[in-house]
């Protein structure tokens, strides 16, 4: 135990002290709170994570740490934090990949490990729209003129994504949809690193991906942004048209929110929604998001849940499109 | 060209400031700590360390970051010389001459060679970053799936170098790998394969669990400690330095291993991984002397631990020119750039010169900082050996479940350590050298997405394989080594490993 | 016929090619122009059947499978035994306590050392360990339920 949590912890039993045992329940949290990390260090989930729990940290006055439970396309830590104890102590951070796990193991006829009702939403932290790009050898100026040409030769153009199934392959389904007798061919790797190196070496032509992950790249004009998948353009990309100017009903955002496991005390869920609410309208937590290239996209525990419900929704609609691989 | 040195003394200007060099100091150190400590490997270090750096600036953020990255390449080959853990899969190769050299009474000459080496492909692979990072990170980019596909299959055609065993085991066991290594999600199509609904093999067998057990747990496993009782291995201080023989056995494998390490280094992608083995194999088909590998050959501590570290360096290239991360290691870098509004790609060499320049002029330092911290230890790591065995296992069988479970906090990943041990307890009474399954476990899942993500390029036309010059080049030097093997085997020709053979019936 | 060590290896590796096609159950095959998840390893599968059927043709020029030397395993034996149980006791008695009594069983149960010895040698460098990996590493080892 370092000194600081040692000081934090005598003043926190001094005060349990002062106000007497029995109001033990009112006095939440009362040790350490551990925010799961289902996403490897260094990644975007880890970037919002940290910061959000050194704020939290402040408000509870108790330690908040980040426990990375990488692995298999967040789906550990999905399942450690639907079996941790719902007591408030154990919460998870995770994003789009939360809505698609049981649908994607209906589709294999697998019994899910964990589905959505294992989870109760209490903010979301950060909304990175997407933003359809292709590389600089290609001829395309516009979305329109892609679409043309692309309708031309079907399962010709190949695009990249992070992972079948994943948050950068289903704004492609959902926008093949949307544009009908669209047919373009995927090419899954592993992460949106990989995804967008294919695309700069033309293994690729197109791919989706976030704003800030693609942003230096359109910047030095090695990829070009055709449109951008939100309700309104982007500060850091003006130029870049939304779908919906383009004629196309279609958002789609990459992002992060936390959550408690399903069976945690109402009360306590209160106090949690209550505290990551002022965390996430500190400075520090805005300065933190915006040098990561990110906006702050707070949603209070009932926005998201709905926001959670169109964009799970929308997720289970392009799992079933996509349907079972070879 | 001037301009470059210019200002690569801007950022020596930048990298001895005091508190930068300080930096540099404790990224080094606490790397050399990670890298000496089993299983705790770079990713793990540089993760633990990574919310330390959100108070300091950029510069040094990047700087202490990278100095425990590279540290650690320099601390890993120590337990693999001492001990036979690997900390990572690119101390693999490391294990097996440069541990059979610690039984010949060696061990101080391994790691001095291992250190030198290491800092002399360290040195080369900066210089290169300073010359030609550029137009080389453009020229790594055409490295797509077709080529990944063609490079593997030399690695896979290497395998049969890999090993002193006949052909049939070392395929045997490269089999044994391959197949392990296929084990979790489909990447290309969601399936979960021999997971038995394990989702903490949903991501597959790690390295380090298969590598720490089959060669850590499955020495100790067949080694009981009356048998060595009375024997010493720890040498006098004066043979802690490498011999003139020695030095000259060295020289050209850390030379051709630095400059491999380089090549396979700048690939975007795992490939780097394999940069050990591929110089392994190249030294082993190279040497006069193929027959020593496996019993302490110089060569083969020299050239995998140079190609180790130098690959460590070139995956910089690509993470600096175009802010695109060759693995986890420099994905993790480059967000800890981004937490300080500093995003690392094509721009940062112009809006951030300070952090460029001072972090590639502070490797330079941080190498030397290296080998000065590195050489006088190695007399204090080799006394580890003067712990009598009886002692000495359960510290290492502690150190490789440490190693193992620090990975990935995943106990699952204990247990698989466990039963690789004792299989590679089995391995060794029937005679099968545990080498070429390693091998094939770090190329199954490498190979396989390549192959496939080049048929779903090509739409499934193998002839993409030789449509691209650099993955056309790659299958004619597979062509190449196939026919010459085919060539002796028909000539029947006395090759080396008839020659062990007989050697070896001569023996028993 | 004499049993020969390759003869038993040959054959432990075509079980184990046949056991990985059995588990492969539905994963598709697909085609060679775009192999499914089940293609490499059913291929790999095959070659290892193939490969072992092989070495077990060949097993003429092995030793005789009598003569490999189990005597190591009264030392192995008990070193398995151990490992096991403080992987188990690992996440659940915490890092000190798993160590102490994994040193203590090794040292004093199978290598039959000096108690003292033992205690004092395991005592420290678990403690030593646990030292370097909290405070210069940051990275805290499994603790205990009592907190250490």
């Amino acid at each position: 135990m370092d000194r600081r949590s040692f000081v934090i912890g005598t003043t926190a039993s001094a005060a349990a002290l002062a106000t007497g045992s029995a109001f033990a329940q009112e006095t939440y949290p009362t040790r350490t709170i551990t925010i799961i990390n289902a996403f490897p260090p260094g990644g975007v989930n880890d970037l919002v994570t940290r910061p959000v729990a050194a704020s939290l940290e402040q408000i509870f006055k108790h330690p908040v740490v980040v426990d990375t439970k990488a692995g298999a396309g967040g789906q550990i830590g999905a399942q450690v934090a639907s079996a941790a104890k719902p007591d408030g102590y154990s919460l998870l951070s995770h994003n789009n990949g939360i809505s698609g796990y049981a649908e994607v193991d209906k589709l294999f006829g697998r019994a899910p490990k964990t589905t959505r009702a294992d989870f109760i939403p209490l903010a979301r932290l950060v909304a990175d729209p997407v933003v359809v790009l292709v590389n600089d050898q290609q001829p395309y100026k516009t979305l329109k003129e892609f679409v043309d040409d692309a309708k031309k030769k079907p399962d010709t153009i190949v695009y990249s994504s992070g992972g079948l199934y994943g948050a950068t392959h289903i704004p492609v389904v959902l926008f093949e949809k949307a544009v009908g007798g669209l047919k373009l061919r995927h090419l899954p790797t592993n992460g949106g690193g990989p995804a967008i190196t294919s695309v700069l070496g033309n293994n690729a032509q197109l791919t989706v991906q976030t704003v800030s992950a693609s942003l230096s790249h359109v910047k030095s004009g090695k990829l070009r942004a055709l449109a951008i998948l939100a309700d309104q353009r982007s500060k850091a990309l003006p130029d870049v048209p939304t779908m919906k100017e383009l004629g196309y009903d279609l958002e789609y955002y990459l992002w992060v929110g936390l959550f408690a496991p399903k069976g945690t005390p109402a009360n306590i869920v209160s106090t949690l929604v209550d505290a990551i609410g002022k965390a996430a309208n500190t400075d520090q937590f805005k300065t933190a998001i915006t040098n990561i290239g990110l906006d702050v996209g707070y949603q209070n525990a009932a926005d998201f849940a709905k926001f959670w419900e169109i964009d799970a929704k929308r997720s289970d609609e392009a799992v079933l499109a996509i349907g079972k691989q070879g | 060209m001037e301009s470059t040195l210019v200002s690569l003394l801007h950022g020596f200007s930048v990298a001895f400031e005091p508190i930068n060099l300080w930096y540099a100091f404790i990224g080094c150190l606490i790397g050399t700590l990670v890298g000496v400590l089993p299983g705790i490997g770079p990713l793990s270090g540089i993760s633990i360390l990574l919310p330390i750096t959100f108070g300091l600036n950029a510069t040094q953020a990047v700087i202490m970051l990278a100095g425990i990255y590279y540290g650690s390449q320099y601390g890993g080959s120590t337990t693999s010389i001492l001990m036979r853990i690997p900390g990572e899969a690119s101390s693999v190769m490391t294990c097996v001459d440069g541990y059979a050299m610690a039984q010949r009474g060696r061990a101080g000459s391994a790691l001095c060679i291992a250190a030198v080496g290491s800092f002399i492909a360290g040195t080369f692979g900066i210089v290169m970053l300073t010359v030609v990072a550029p137009p080389l990170a453009t020229l790594a980019l055409k490295f797509g799936p077709p080529e990944y596909t063609a490079l593997l299959t030399l690695g896979l055609i290497f395998l049969a170098y890999m090993s002193s065993s006949s052909l049939i085991r070392t395929l045997l066991m490269a089999c044994t790998g391959l197949m392990l290594g296929m084990i979790g999600i489909d990447n290309m199509t969601g399936h979960f394969r021999y997971s038995f609904d394990l989702v903490e093999l949903g991501d597959g067998i790690g390295i380090v669990p298969v590598a720490v057990g089959l060669f850590g747990l499955g020495e100790i496993l067949s080694t009981p400690s009356k048998n060595v009782t009375g024997k010493v291995m720890a040498p006098k201080l004066r043979e802690l330095l490498p011999t003139t023989q020695e030095w000259r056995e060295a020289a050209m494998p850390i030379a051709r291993g630095s400059v491999l390490g380089f090549i396979i280094g700048i690939i975007p992608g795992s490939a780097h991984i394999i940069s050990s083995f591929l110089s392994y194999a190249l030294e082993k088909k190279l040497s006069k002397h193929p027959e020593q590998f496996g019993h302490g050959a110089v060569a083969g501590v020299a050239g995998p631990e140079s190609a180790n570290n130098s690959a460590s360096t070139g995956a910089f290239v690509p993470m600096l020119a175009l802010g695109i991360p060759t693995g986890p290691i420099t994905a993790v870098l480059i967000g800890a750039l981004m937490v300080h509004g500093v995003s690392a790609g094509p721009q940062l060499v112009t809006e951030h010169p300070d952090v460029f320049w001072g972090f590639v002029a502070s490797m330079y330092v941080g190498n030397l900082m290296l080998l000065l911290l590195n050489l006088p230890l190695v007399g204090m790591f080799v006394s580890v050996l003067r712990i009598p065995y009886a002692y000495l296992y359960p510290l290492i069988i502690m150190f490789c479940i440490i190693g193992v479970y620090e990975v990935s906090h995943s106990i699952v990943d204990v247990w698989i350590m466990l039963i690789m041990g004792v299989f590679g307890y089995g391995l060794r009474k029937f005679g099968f050298d545990p080498a070429p399954l390693v091998l094939g476990l770090v190329i199954a899942p490498l190979f396989e997405q390549s192959l496939r993500q080049s048929l779903i390029m090509s739409n499934g036309d193998y002839l993409i394989f030789f449509s691209r010059p650099i993955a056309l080049g790659l299958m004619l030097v597979c062509i190449a080594l196939l026919a010459m093997s085919a060539l002796s085997f028909f000539l029947k020709r006395n090759d080396w490993r008839t020659k062990l053979a007989v050697a070896e019936a001569g023996e028993t | 016929m004499t049993l020969r060590t390759d003869h038993v290896a040959g054959a432990a590796f075509v079980g184990f090619g046949l056991l990985i096609i059995a588990l492969s159950g539905d994963l598709p095959a697909g085609r060679l122009s775009m192999p499914g998840s089940g293609f490499l390893p059913m291929l790999v599968a095959g070659l290892t059947i193939v490969l072992g059927i092989a070495l077990f043709l060949r097993a003429r020029e092995s030793e005789p499978f009598a003569s490999i030397d189990w005597q190591d395993l009264t030392h192995a034996g008990p070193v398995i035994l151990v490992t096991a149980g403080a992987i188990a006791a690992y996440t659940v008695l915490g890092f000190i306590i798993t160590m102490v009594l994994l040193m203590l069983v090794v040292l004093i149960g199978v290598e039959r050392r000096r108690i003292v010895h033992a205690a004092i040698y395991g005592i420290g460098v678990v403690i030593l360990t646990y030292v370097i990996f909290a405070i210069f590493l940051k990275s805290p080892l499994p603790l205990s339920p009592f907190g250490f």
